[in-house]
């Protein structure tokens, strides 16, 4: 029997020593660091990431970059900006048949937000013909409105985007025309209807130059909805909400569908670390009672298993771990990946494992312990097992790192599980899309650093610990 | 055990090694084509059904015609044959490397899978050993020096650096490299396709061009790792009495590290560093992937992303049969650099 006594000071004398390894400390720190990220992820983020991955976010910028970058690019980008449901209500207010929203916006950026977005804006009619019909407009603070938007015909619930509409961008350019005095000429006119950058106009100085080098001008906007309800019609604001679509995003950017890649980030710490501690005590269980097995049994046995040992040792695990990918559909799903790397992690441990066990078989008390007739399962679990335990512990934290980065070099394949946000995914998405190409860096560092620190983590913890529980092996 | 038997057994062994792996990856392979050909037999039967309407020449009897053919496609791609027996047909085939064609042509024109590995391993093969020799190179250097100097700055500096390197993806490490040296300073291409047009010297000076950035990258997340093993072993090889006896006999210390205790810790040395090449292949072929270079990464890429089955079971195949010559060689290899070996290096693996 162990006694509680003596585990507790065998845990006091592993601490003594384990404090005194500085990596090991670093590697703790940084493992707790990784357990609060990963369970804390859906209070950092949103509960439904991992079902929200899977779309498009409509509502989200494409490939921006975070908005701390303005800090050191010294121009300040605007963020994303919403007005949910519940604050849009606190500004509307109802004229006759018109309701009208009123949205106060303080524009401090030297770029402005890239879109205008109205979404979910319900219009009920009784009538035959008349439909609640919306006005855009955008007041300045020099005191010019321009009409983004006018008469729009609002049947069922209504998205609008004003940016990338042509009719708008018609709309902006005659503003200017009109406020400028500036002539165009038509074929230039006409490029400008297609590829005008609309806000960057909207929320500029008045200047002749402001179509083709807008200066930002900066103070209080109010984004105006005028909604006409003629008799028989009603508008539903209860679920409308504002989004001035940001040219930077939250902590770290969004990709080419306008995901979150914090949120990404953090929920991707959650199967990085599970795919990893499990295969890592999955590989090691299975090598070290492989090996004890081989060992205990010893003649024939041991031979046998020791040629289907080194049968496994010499396949190679990743183009067979690609072609059962491929087999399994193109998707290997978490457990598949943890089982499949389990096969083929477990040979080296095993090895090991039985010439540790032999060493530990021709002790005086295991015979003393056959002698007095203790069974096969007591022998290996009780005398032999126990004694490779730190040996084991050690295997587990430096097995974990090649796990993840097996498991991140499969989902970068494209051969991830797709219910699951893995960073080997954000970089295989960002490899499709070229970003190291096009300089899209917030989309390729941190995904590899947060795998390369997962996987440094348990190098530091694996070493340390290799050094206080295997002293013979410690080096100079 | 002579040296000729030894090898021969070796040699037995990986032939069966093999031949397992390739009936086991057949056995999946003929599921997963299953399915593949017969979604071909309809697309056929209903494109030859097409094309006969299209000239009047409709049969009477849609059903029953439609039935023929598709019995005689099933004839031709053998799916009228038992489970066994397919799986038994395809091992053979792949074991003579016969692996069919791909649906969609790759580098160009080519379909037939044989030619494109043979394409692609050349140029896999001329990537990674230009890496894998400046690693080895680099890594003893600083090895020995770390051995020399243990527990000094250098030495400290060099285990940490082996332990961050070797926590890096080097497929990542590749994208960083893009990043840094193809978009923010455009030093390098960020295609390694070489270019069709040049030929001669020009050839070799844009293909060198090309290789620096996948170079690198392979070195810079091998070498550390390298340093380290060279470095441990180095120690244990100090403290051998022989060194303190060459040592005693005023043998000049250069001598000493690099004649006597380099020349002891060879063979460990050699066999380690064919076993990390084979292990970091892997790793390297997703790299190439990266940079585009049209090696096997590349082509596994593709056969992944359009699912050619077909592709994936050649390099497959290829994959393992290099693997295991690997393995021969450095059996090899340990055997004739240390005398007291008698089983194979891959026992101590």
């Amino acid at each position: 029997m162990v006694r509680w006594v003596d585990l507790k000071d065998s845990l006091s004398n592993f601490w003594f020593e384990f404090k005194r390894q500085k990596t090991g400390i670093l590697g703790v720190l940084l493992l707790i660091f990784w357990i609060l990220v990963a369970i804390g992820a859906p209070y950092i983020t949103e509960p439904d990431i991992p079902e929200k991955w899977r779309s498009i976010w409509i509502e989200y910028p494409k490939t921006v970059p975070p908005t701390w970058v303005g800090i050191f690019s010294g121009v300040s980008e605007a963020p994303q900006y919403v007005v949910p449901p519940e604050e849009l209500q606190k500004y509307v207010r109802v004229e006759g048949t018109k309701v009208i929203v009123d949205i106060p916006y303080n524009m401090k950026y030297d770029v402005p937000p890239q879109d205008i977005v109205i979404m979910g804006i319900s219009g009920n009619s009784t009538h035959k013909r008349l439909k609640p019909s919306l006005t855009l407009k955008v007041l300045r603070p020099d005191g010019e409105e321009i009409t983004l938007v006018s008469g729009l015909k609002i049947k069922g619930t209504t998205n609008i985007q004003v940016a990338r509409d042509s009719s708008v961008r018609k709309t902006v350019i005659n503003w200017v025309k009109q406020k400028t005095g500036i002539q165009l000429d038509p074929t230039k006119e006409f490029q400008l209807v297609t590829t005008l950058d609309t806000l960057k106009v909207v929320f500029a100085k008045l200047s002749p130059d402001m179509l083709d080098n807008p200066q930002a001008l900066k103070g209080e906007y109010h984004i105006i909805l005028e909604i006409k309800t003629p008799k028989g019609t009603s508008v539903d604001l209860s679920n409308t909400k504002l989004i001035l679509t940001g040219r930077t995003y939250g902590y770290l950017g969004t990709d080419d569908k306008g995901r979150d890649l914090f949120a990404g980030i953090v929920w991707g710490s959650r199967v990085s670390l599970t795919i990893g501690i499990a295969t890592a005590v999955l590989t090691v269980l299975v090598g070290i009672f492989y090996g004890v097995a081989a060992a205990y049994f010893g003649g024939w046995t041991d031979e046998l298993m020791m040629r289907f040992q080194e049968f496994m040792a010499s396949i190679p695990s990743l183009p067979i771990l690609i072609l059962l990918g491929t087999y399994f559909g193109g998707h290997i799903q978490l457990w598949q990946i943890v089982l499949l790397l389990t096969v083929f992690g477990w040979v080296g441990i095993a090895r090991v494992a039985r010439s540790m066990a032999y060493q530990i078989k021709e002790q005086t008390y295991v015979e003393a312990a056959i002698a007095l007739g203790a069974g096969t399962g007591r022998i290996i679990f009780k005398h032999m097992v126990p004694q490779l335990l730190p040996y084991a512990f050690a295997q587990m934290a430096l097995n974990v790192p090649s796990a993840v980065l097996s498991e991140a070099s499969l989902s970068f394949l494209g051969l991830g599980d797709p219910t699951q946000v893995t960073w080997g995914q954000i970089l295989h998405d960002a490899q499709n899309a070229g970003a190291a190409v096009n300089g899209y860096w917030w989309w390729v560092i941190p995904p590899g650093l947060a795998i390369a620190l997962v996987a440094l983590t348990f190098v530091l913890l694996g070493t340390a610990l290799d050094r206080v529980l295997n002293p013979r092996l410690r080096r100079l | 055990m002579g040296m000729g038997k030894y090898l021969l057994i070796r040699i037995i062994n990986a032939l069966i090694v093999l031949s397992i792996v390739t009936l086991v990856v057949s056995a999946l392979f003929v599921k997963m084509a299953e399915k593949d050909l017969e979604n071909r037999i309809q697309e056929l039967v209903n494109s030859e059904y097409q094309s006969l309407l299209q000239q009047n020449k409709a049969p009477s009897d849609p059903e029953k015609w439609r039935e023929e053919r598709i019995a005689y496609y099933k004839h031709q791609f053998k799916l009228d044959r038992p489970y066994w027996w397919r799986v038994l047909y395809y091992a053979k085939r792949t074991i003579l490397l016969d692996f069919g064609n791909t649906r969609i042509p790759i580098f160009g024109t080519e379909r037939n899978v044989k030619n494109i590995i043979s394409l692609a391993l050349p140029r896999t093969i001329l990537l990674f050993t230009t890496a894998q020799i400046i690693v080895i190179i680099i890594g003893l250097l600083l090895g020995v020096k770390a051995a020399q100097k243990v527990g000094s700055l250098f030495d400290r500096t060099l285990s940490i650096l082996a332990l961050i390197t070797t926590s890096i993806p080097m497929w990542w490490f590749g994208m960083m490299m893009l990043l840094i040296f193809a978009f923010k300073l455009g030093w390098f291409p960020a295609n390694s396709m070489p270019d069709p047009n040049l030929t001669g010297l020009a050839h070799v000076l844009d293909v060198a061009k090309r290789l620096v950035l996948p170079v690198t990258t392979i070195v810079f997340v091998l070498f550390g790792g390298w340093a380290w093993v060279t470095r441990n072993i180095m120690i244990g090889t100090m403290q051998e009495d022989f060194i303190m006896a060459a040592r005693a006999k005023g043998v000049p210390e250069r001598k000493v590290i690099y004649g006597h205790a380099l020349r002891a810790a060879a063979p460990p040395i050699v066999t380690m560093t064919i076993f990390s090449l084979l292990g970091s292949l892997g790793g390297a072929i997703i790299t190439e992937s990266v940079f585009n270079w049209p090696g096997m990464g590349r082509v596994y890429w593709i056969a992944i992303q359009t699912n050619e089955i077909n592709l994936v079971m050649g390099l497959t195949f290829i994959s393992v049969a290099l693997y295991l010559i690997g393995v021969i060689i450095a059996d090899i290899s340990y055997g004739f650099l240390d005398p007291r070996v008698r089983v194979g290096a891959s026992a101590s693996m």
